[in-house]
């Protein structure tokens, strides 16, 4: 049957990705593995009375709240990595803060749109007329790319804040 | 929104890196019914998810490739918030009068529906007297009218208004005023509004008991406010000073028969108040006539007859003339009445 046919070649393909490395197709594929998790940073004082922060899961926010997005990109292959980049779109519902993105040994980069990318402070603004520098509260997505080549087993971070709106 | 980033820095990118665009994932998937709610003042709606996918771009070799990470999603969490909007003035009343209604507004200024107890209290210091709590005092304008009307709720402590997230509703208090106050005295009554699920300190959380079962958390307003009313002491008194002037047919002042006697009444409100539908009334002494078309306003002539303009001079049940004022105050100034009788 035709249709079962598909279904199962569908599985198949899927288990490819799963198993990343192992039976990858191209020498690049499955190379890098993403994991990205959401956090908050919660103040705790301990017995001497001194105040640290602490980074917890973010399961519920409430507005107003500041989350840290955290990428971190493995490889997982025998062979480094070249021209690694990470994107990642400021979540629907939620502002980028200023000068938070982070990520040792990259370069960063931002756009309004997905599409136009410059440093911070380089990007413009159209409005009725008139250009203006893009505000880093308007920033929608970020990327970071990274200068050096990712080595077998190594790991690349990528992080950014942003409060909910 | 266009944007365009600097020309030298993209360019530098782009000869550098090979930037190349790639989709990534942000996206939102509303989990309750709130969807076509209107925009939020404390932010977005409690039950939201907010979702967030990083991708990567990278080579091996010559061989480019990309991967995507789990798409991560953070809920929304209900924040608690209330505020309570006094009349914007205070409300004029009489000593002793009754049934004098307070507008508030309750608005719910959390981004999740909640349900808000009332109370109201009369006992506020630094006012001059206690406004008395009617029999019910507390209406909901169940038919958003602003105004209280029968087709209103009773808030008997058990019907809380609930409201979606930045609704609002406007609250009736329902008081009497005692009977021996001063003009100027004011009477305050407040009403206070609590978030059912709770109140306190902002940032005290309560778990499972936000929309969705997340955690619904105080906010800046404590989910708890107050609204403070005024009751404002307007008395108003009306006097009249009538003053005359006699003219005989020998241009003398003497009041001889056939002379004419020309009244002046001046009339003037004082106090903080307004007389509604000041009416003067002045009956024709006995044996003088009264003078047809003698009568002027404020030095306009009015007609003697029932018509549009304010005067009338009527026959019955004794000959008099009326003159209608409509509403006094003091700020409004004097009204001055005039009208003339012959000596029989």
């Amino acid at each position: 049957m035709n249709t079962g046919k598909n279904v199962l070649g569908l599985i198949a393909l899927a288990a490819y990705f799963a198993s990343p490395g192992a039976f990858a197709q191209s020498p690049a594929d499955g190379c890098i593995t993403l994991t990205s998790i959401a956090e908050i940073e919660q103040q705790v004082v301990n017995e001497k009375g001194e105040k640290s922060s602490k980074l917890v899961p973010a399961s519920t926010v409430v507005p107003g709240v500041e989350v840290i997005w955290t990428v971190t990109a493995n490889n997982v292959c025998k062979k480094p990595s070249d021209k690694v980049t990470i994107n990642n779109a400021v979540p629907a519902h939620m502002t980028y803060v200023a000068n938070s993105a982070t990520g040792p040994g990259s370069d960063i980069v931002y756009s309004l749109d997905g599409k136009t990318f410059g440093a911070d402070g380089q990007l413009t603004v159209s409005e009725n007329g008139a250009t203006r520098k893009a505000r880093a509260d308007e920033y929608k997505h970020i990327r970071w790319v990274f200068r050096d080549s990712l080595q077998p087993g190594a790991t690349a971070f990528a992080r950014f804040r942003a409060v909910l709106n | 929104m266009e944007a365009r980033p600097g020309l030298e820095d993209s360019e530098e990118f782009i000869n550098v890196f090979s930037v190349r665009v790639s989709a990534t994932a942000g996206s939102i998937a509303l989990v309750c019914a709130l969807a076509s709610a209107p925009a939020h003042a404390v932010g977005v709606a409690a039950g939201t998810s907010i979702n967030s996918t990083a991708s990567v771009d990278y080579s091996v070799g010559s061989v480019a490739a990309t991967a995507a990470s789990p798409t991560v999603s953070v809920t929304v969490a209900e924040i608690l918030d209330v505020v309570v909007t006094a009349p914007a003035a205070a409300v004029p009343v009489a000593p002793g009068s009754t049934a004098q209604v307070l507008r508030y507004r309750l608005t719910n200024t959390g981004n999740g529906p909640e349900a808000f107890s009332l109370v109201l209290d009369n006992a506020i210091a630094g006012d001059n007297f206690d406004p008395v709590a009617a029999t019910p005092s507390i209406y909901l304008d169940t038919d958003a009218s602003g105004t209280l009307t029968a087709a209103d709720t009773i808030y008997n402590g058990s019907n809380d208004p609930v409201l979606a997230a930045d609704a609002f509703i406007n609250v009736f208090i329902v008081n009497d005023m005692p009977a021996p106050l001063v003009d100027g005295n004011i009477g305050r009554s407040s009403l206070a509004a609590q978030a059912r699920t709770g109140f306190g300190a902002p940032g005290t959380p309560f778990a499972n008991m936000g929309v969705g079962n997340t955690y619904a958390v105080v906010g800046n307003t404590g989910a708890a406010a107050t609204g403070v009313g005024e009751y404002l002491v307007a008395g108003v008194t009306v006097s009249a000073v009538k003053t005359q002037a006699v003219l005989d047919q020998f241009a003398t002042d003497r009041p001889l028969p056939g002379a004419r006697i020309t009244y002046t009444i001046v009339v003037s409100a004082t106090g903080t108040g307004s007389a509604l539908n000041t009416v003067f009334n002045d009956d024709i002494p006995a044996n003088t006539a009264y003078v047809a078309g003698s009568m002027r306003l404020n030095s306009i002539a009015i007609s003697d007859g029932a018509d549009a303009d304010a005067g009338v001079y009527e026959t019955t049940p004794v000959p008099r003339v009326r003159v209608a004022l409509g509403t006094l105050t003091q700020a409004g100034g004097s009204q001055t009445i005039e009208f003339a009788v012959t000596i029989n």
